[in-house]
């Protein structure tokens, strides 16, 4: 025991586990810092406009994807079917706005994605089958057409990465 | 709707919410520590990073949205009432 605690080891302190917080570092102080520190909030912003960007796509695929789904069912069902259809795919794309919300606050401002978006789907659920006008299997197929226009997205960016690659 | 058909009906709308959400939450809460360590580590990569968290966010949340569906359908509008 008091040989245990007379010993000192010798060396580097951080293998003896310790730690040593040395004199902070002045970003003003040093040019090089500082232009490395404005380098990578450039690279980061840079990486968020792609993010935005992504959004855009997303939303732009699954307005155009449910526009189709629309007018299409304009012609071959009642008004009451594509209605139905039309208010499923707003909720969609709705619903999708709050997902990428949750998903871009992710790490900054929250610690966990938000379930505010599973109200959408529960509103429209209950919308319709309250109101005798709207048919309950036209909204849901319209509120899940962000799915394919999603998988339209992935294929179509995956495809465009393989060109450039080659 | 007779008083059996009611409690199936509300039984079988709690265990689709209850067991539809058990798989994606465990399965989102997995795919967003991994999207957070990944921009932690690289942070030029983070709009690829979030992308891919929105689109598998997406497609997991709709497993959740299922059970979700047919439990209301279930509660509200549901096809075995006489």
């Amino acid at each position: 025991m008091l040989a245990e605690s007379q010993y000192q080891p010798a060396g580097d302190p951080l293998d003896r586990g310790e730690l040593t917080v040395g004199t902070p570092i002045d970003a003003n102080s040093s040019p090089e810092i500082a232009e490395k520190l404005a380098s990578s909030s450039a690279v980061q912003k840079n990486s968020l406009d792609e993010y935005v960007h992504f959004q855009r796509r997303i939303f732009f695929a699954t307005i155009v994807v449910s526009a189709i789904a629309v007018s299409i069912s304009f012609f071959w069902f009642p008004i009451s079917t594509s209605s139905s259809l039309l208010i499923g795919a707003l909720c969609g794309v709705l619903y999708l706005r709050l997902l990428a919300r949750s998903v871009g606050k992710l790490g900054k401002s929250s610690k966990t994605v938000s379930k505010i978006q599973l109200v959408i789907p529960v509103l429209l659920v209950l919308g319709v089958s309250k109101l005798p006008q709207l048919d309950l299997l036209p909204s849901l197929l319209g509120f899940l057409l962000y799915k394919p226009s999603l998988i339209l997205q992935v294929m179509l960016e995956s495809s465009n990465q393989e060109e450039s690659k080659h | 709707m007779d008083s059996i058909t009611t409690a199936a009906s509300v039984v079988a709308a709690g265990l689709a919410v209850g067991l539809g959400a058990i798989g994606p939450g465990i399965g989102q809460g997995s795919a967003a520590q991994g999207a957070v360590e990944g921009i932690a580590r690289q942070p030029e990569a983070e709009g690829k990073i979030r992308g891919t968290l929105l689109l598998s966010f997406a497609f997991m949340e709709s497993l959740t949205i299922y059970g979700l569906v047919v439990a209301l359908v279930l509660l509200f509008a549901n096809p075995f009432a006489g």
